[in-house]
C-alpha cells in the first residue's frame, strides 16, 4: 500500500495524492470511475481567478473557476487561498457547497495562512471540466479593488480500467473489493443528506 | 499583520519629476504591470516607501492617489516636502491599487521641481 492518502501533508510539504502507475477511484458526486496514472506534474502556485471589484459589504455572485478545469481523462489537486481580504464560499462543483456543516457553509479568508500553513483544509481535486465556483463576501466598510485566489496542486493523467485500451476487468474486480491498493479521490462536494 | 500581507515582489518606480502644481497636473509616477494574454493574474501595489527631493519648489506638499483632474482619489493624506530637502516616507500604511499611481504637488515655486519616487510591493 503506498504511503499516499488524499490531504497528506508534511511541514511546506503537499504531496500527490498517487504516483505512476497506481490505481486511483474518482468519486464525482454520485459516480465513481476507476483508472491508473500514466503522468503527473506538479503546477506552481498561480492566480486562478479574479472575482474583480468588490463593494463594501456587499457579496459576490457566484463564478466559475474556469482555470481550474482539467483536459480529458485527467484530474487535477488543488489547494488554494485568496489573497484580498474577503470570505470566500466554494462550490463544487456550482450547485453543491463545500466545507458544509448541516448549519454552516465554512468560508476561506486570508487567515488560512496563519490557521492551516500546508493549505490542507482547502485541498480539493477536480475530474476533467466539472470546475468549483467560488463567491466572495466583502465585510469591510470599503469597497475592495479585486478578490484574487491563488492556488497549486498537481495534475495527473489517467488511463481508463473500465473500458478502451487500457482495460482491466480483472483489476477493476480486485479494486472494487479491495484487494488492490486504489486511492480514492473526491473530486466534489456532496449534498446534506445526498 | 497577514503572511498574506507579506506577499509581493518589491519594485522600485522611476524617478518623475513633478514639475507642475494642481490635481489636473498630476501624473503617473507607477505603472501597474500589465501583458494582456501573457501575464498571469491581476496585479496590484502597496506602497511601501516614498522619496522625495524638493529643488527650489518651495515648502509644499504631495498628494498621491490615482487618476487625474476629477478622478483624481487620494490614497494616502498629503505628505510634505520642504523646500531644498530630501525627504523618505517609510512605515506607510499599505494602502493598495489596482490601477497606475499618480502625484501632484499642491504648488511650486516658479522653476521648482519635485522629484519622486516609489517604492511598492506588487501583489497578484
Amino acid at each position: 500500500m503506498p504511503d499516499l492518502y488524499i490531504f497528506k501533508t508534511q511541514v511546506g510539504m503537499f504531496d500527490p495524492v498517487a504516483l505512476q502507475n497506481h490505481n486511483v477511484c474518482i468519486h464525482y458526486v454520485q459516480k465513481s470511475y476507476y483508472r491508473k496514472v500514466d503522468f503527473l506534474e506538479a503546477i506552481p502556485p498561480f492566480q486562478c481567478i479574479n472575482l474583480g471589484a468588490l463593494p463594501a459589504l456587499t457579496p459576490s455572485g457566484r463564478a466559475n473557476i474556469v482555470n481550474l478545469e482539467m483536459a480529458d481523462n485527467e484530474f487535477g489537486l488543488w489547494r488554494w487561498y485568496p489573497i484580498d481580504d474577503a470570505q470566500i464560499r466554494l462550490y463544487h462543483p456550482a450547485g453543491i457547497a463545500k466545507y458544509q456543516l448541516r448549519n454552516l457553509q465554512i468560508p476561506v479568508d486570508m487567515n488560512i495562512l496563519f490557521r492551516d500553513p500546508n493549505l490542507v483544509s482547502t485541498e480539493i481535486a477536480v475530474w476533467e471540466n466539472n470546475r468549483p465556483a467560488v463567491e466572495a463576501v466583502n465585510g469591510h466598510a470599503f469597497g475592495l479593488g479585486g478578490v484574487r485566489l491563488i492556488s497549486l496542486g498537481y495534475r495527473f493523467h489517467t488511463a481508463n480500467l473500465e473500458s478502451g485500451a487500457e482495460a482491466d476487468p480483472e483489476l477493476v474486480k480486485a479494486l472494487k473489493a479491495g484487494k488492490e491498493p486504489c486511492t480514492h479521490v473526491w473530486c466534489s462536494g456532496r449534498g446534506i443528506g445526498d | 499583520m497577514l503572511l498574506a500581507n507579506k506577499e509581493g515582489i518589491v519594485v522600485t518606480g522611476p524617478v518623475v519629476n513633478l514639475i507642475a502644481a494642481g490635481v489636473a497636473n498630476a501624473v503617473v509616477v507607477f505603472t501597474i504591470p500589465v501583458l494582456v494574454g501573457q501575464l498571469v493574474g491581476v496585479k496590484s501595489v502597496k506602497i511601501l516607501k516614498v522619496h522625495l527631493f524638493n529643488n527650489a519648489a518651495g515648502n509644499t506638499s504631495v498628494l498621491i492617489g490615482t487618476g487625474v483632474g476629477g478622478a483624481f482619489v487620494a490614497l494616502l493624506p498629503a505628505i510634505v516636502s520642504m523646500n531644498g530637502l530630501e525627504d523618505i516616507y517609510d512605515n506607510l500604511p499599505e494602502v493598495e491599487s489596482f490601477v497606475n499611481i499618480t502625484a501632484y504637488p499642491v504648488a511650486l515655486v516658479a522653476a521648482g521641481i519635485i522629484s519622486l519616487q516609489l517604492e511598492v510591493a506588487i501583489i497578484g
